[in-house]
């Protein structure tokens, strides 16, 4: 561990580093796209450029970015809860509970309880199925916090296959719904789910942003316990840290920040494993440094992978989902970085 | 394992259903002339061009393949418009077919300003709606009308000619794997009842899935293949053997559009070669069959 003056000095660096990478991502995000427009024509309030600067590309590069950042800080947290390094939100059955919850609340629809889910989350600002996704993620986590554990410590290995044991139930219950589904709806929201960043609401993008600033603030109180938690345990426990109540808040954010972005893009995946572990090599390990850095880095990868797919569609004609952008991206990468790390 | 969760949240759009049943304005008022139109589906452009209005089309999607949208900017296709794409073309009416997963690209269209209509056309009524409101729309509603009575005309007398012959079962495929089949209320199965023909699958829905059980179990005598190919090997469908396989010779029934009365020619001359009338204009046609999406 590093002297807390240390870290700040390198957590100042970093923003020193990321913060104009995530304004020339930005800058990317929204000169680059389907068709050319002009920014001069855009501030004189010519159209269409204006309404495509403003209103599709400023919400949707703002968007990509609250999600970028959601998914990485919840990679950092749930690598550190689990000291495990592949550990991350899509692996760990919180994606998974996410898609339950917005499949429950399409199947209580109607009913009382679909009427108090949406009185709940028009609320909150959000539509009934990003809340449930929420409610989802937290169900997931809270499995595997409770059934990860023996003896009353939490295991990290049980942990993790608790999560996929998690996945693997939630895609039989995915394969159930589809059979009954039309053909028409199976195939469309195939395109949504890839994950995709689409135009949303000001209102949702608010809330959402509140939600996942939350989120990455409690985890950021967390960082210094999360890096003794890389001791053990025994060891954290040995000196002050309160583990079990550790874990339960620093779960509770990451599945708030999962739940956010898969209600909100569907499942983006290799953000929250590539990021942390791009950050990490760059500014050690130290997680009060890790965590706002790759926050950062998250929201700046987004955005560019954003607008790569969007760039795509000058030449294909169609716009491949970011998903499909950060896997092609994210998976290289990750075997880049294990080989330097090895 | 990630395309699971994909199908999973797909039971999100059963909640809209109801809502794309019928024709939807979304965003500011359509103006009173339109000059530019923008389409989102090849039906939609067909029909916009069956009006003789093509000159309007500014825009259509990667899957419109009617050789006078050639030139045309591509939007996107039907599930994926782009919205940038879209009002890069500065249209004045966007025109749209409802579905699960285009409607957020359309919505966002309509919030920020394009006025846009949809039309479901899952039937036959729907369809003819479409095409006297998209006239209405362009100044063009005797154009309009008269093809819809065209079309009816076509109609009543396929029925006229079919109703004394024999009348085989059914099914219509739109795809083998899963077997998806068109069933009655669908515009394709109300013209396979005008060819004279028994739907022998007895589906609520449009469109529907079916097991191979359930379409052995309909026995019918006849498999129309719509728009896919018949698989090398195999039968199309296990247990279904003695069936006889026929395929469409145009892409018409997949576009339920202006088409349709080529598309009725068509079912009629896979149904009962002997029974059908050389096509209004195969030249026509001929150019078109060789596409399709």
């Amino acid at each position: 561990m590093s002297a807390p003056r240390s870290a700040a000095l390198r957590a100042g660096l970093a923003l020193l580093v990321l913060a104009p990478l995530l304004v020339l991502a930005a800058a990317c995000g929204l000169s680059l796209g389907a068709g050319h427009i002009s920014f001069a024509a855009a501030f004189r309030g010519a159209e269409p450029d204006a309404t495509v600067l403003f209103r599709l590309r400023l919400p949707r590069v703002l968007l990509a970015a609250e999600v970028g950042a959601a998914l990485s800080v919840a990679g950092v947290a749930l690598q550190a809860l689990l000291r495990n390094a592949l550990a991350d939100p899509f692996v760990f059955g919180l994606s998974g509970g996410a898609a339950i919850g917005t499949a429950l609340v399409v199947a209580f629809s109607g009913t009382a309880l679909g009427a108090a889910a949406l009185a709940a989350s028009s609320w909150l600002g959000l539509l009934p199925a990003q809340l449930a996704a929420i409610f989802g993620a937290l169900t997931a986590a809270l499995f595997v916090f409770t059934l990860g554990r023996a003896r009353g410590q939490l295991v990290p290995e049980r942990a993790l296959l608790v999560g996929v044991v998690f996945n693997s139930f939630a895609s039989a219950l995915v394969l159930s719904i589809e059979a009954v589904l039309q053909p028409e709806e199976t195939q469309a929201v195939l395109l949504w789910l890839s994950g995709t960043v689409g135009y949303e609401t000001t209102t949702v993008l608010v809330s959402a942003g509140a939600l996942v600033l939350f989120a990455t603030v409690v985890l950021g109180a967390l960082s210094g316990r999360l890096n003794l938690l890389a001791l053990g345990d025994e060891g954290a426990a040995a000196l002050g840290v309160d583990v079990a109540s550790t874990r339960l808040i620093a779960f509770v954010a990451a599945s708030i920040a999962v739940g956010v972005s898969v209600a909100l893009t569907g499942l983006v995946g290799f953000v929250g494993l590539v990021v942390p572990h791009a950050v990490r090599l760059v500014v050690g390990p130290d997680h009060r440094v890790v965590l706002p850095a790759s926050a950062l880095a998250g929201a700046a990868f987004l955005v560019l992978a954003d607008a790569v797919a969007r760039l795509l569609f000058r030449s294909l004609g169609a716009e491949p989902p970011v998903g499909a952008v950060t896997a092609l991206l994210g998976a290289p990468l990750f075997v880049l970085l294990l080989r330097r790390r090895a | 394992m990630r395309w699971l969760w994909v199908i999973l949240l797909a039971a999100l759009p059963a909640q809209t259903q109801a809502a794309e049943a019928a024709r939807r304005h979304i965003g500011p008022p359509t103006p009173a002339q339109v000059r530019r139109v923008v389409s989102l589906a090849p039906s939609l452009s067909e029909l916009v061009l069956a009006l003789g209005a093509g000159e309007l089309l500014v825009g259509v999607t990667r899957f419109d393949d009617d050789p006078r949208t050639k030139s045309l900017p591509r939007v996107g296709g039907y599930n994926d418009p782009e919205p940038e794409a879209v009002l890069a073309l500065k249209p004045d009416l966007v025109l749209a077919q409802p579905a699960p997963a285009n409607r957020g690209p359309v919505e966002t269209l309509g919030r920020v300003g394009v006025p846009i209509e949809t039309f479901p056309l899952a039937d036959v009524g729907q369809i003819e709606d479409a095409l006297l409101s998209v006239g209405a729309l362009l100044g063009l509603p005797a154009r309009a009308s008269a093809l819809r009575d065209q079309l009816e005309a076509h109609r009543r007398e396929v029925r006229e000619r079919t109703a004394k012959l024999s009348h085989p079962r059914v099914l219509l495929v739109f795809g083998l794997e899963p077997l998806v089949v068109g069933g009655a209320h669908s515009f394709a199965g109300e013209l396979l009842q005008d060819a004279g023909g028994v739907n022998a699958a007895q589906v609520e829905q449009p469109f529907a899935r079916l097991s191979a059980e359930a379409a052995v179990g309909a026995a019918p005598d006849v498999l129309v293949l719509c728009g896919v190919d018949p698989p090398q090997g195999r039968p199309a469908v296990p247990g279904l053997e003695h069936a006889r396989l026929v395929t469409l010779r145009s892409t018409a029934l997949l576009h339920p559009g202006p088409r349709l009365g080529e598309a009725l020619d068509d079912l009629l001359e896979a149904l009962r070669p002997s029974a059908a009338r050389p096509k209004p204009a195969p030249a026509e046609a001929a150019q078109r069959a060789p596409g399709g999406p």
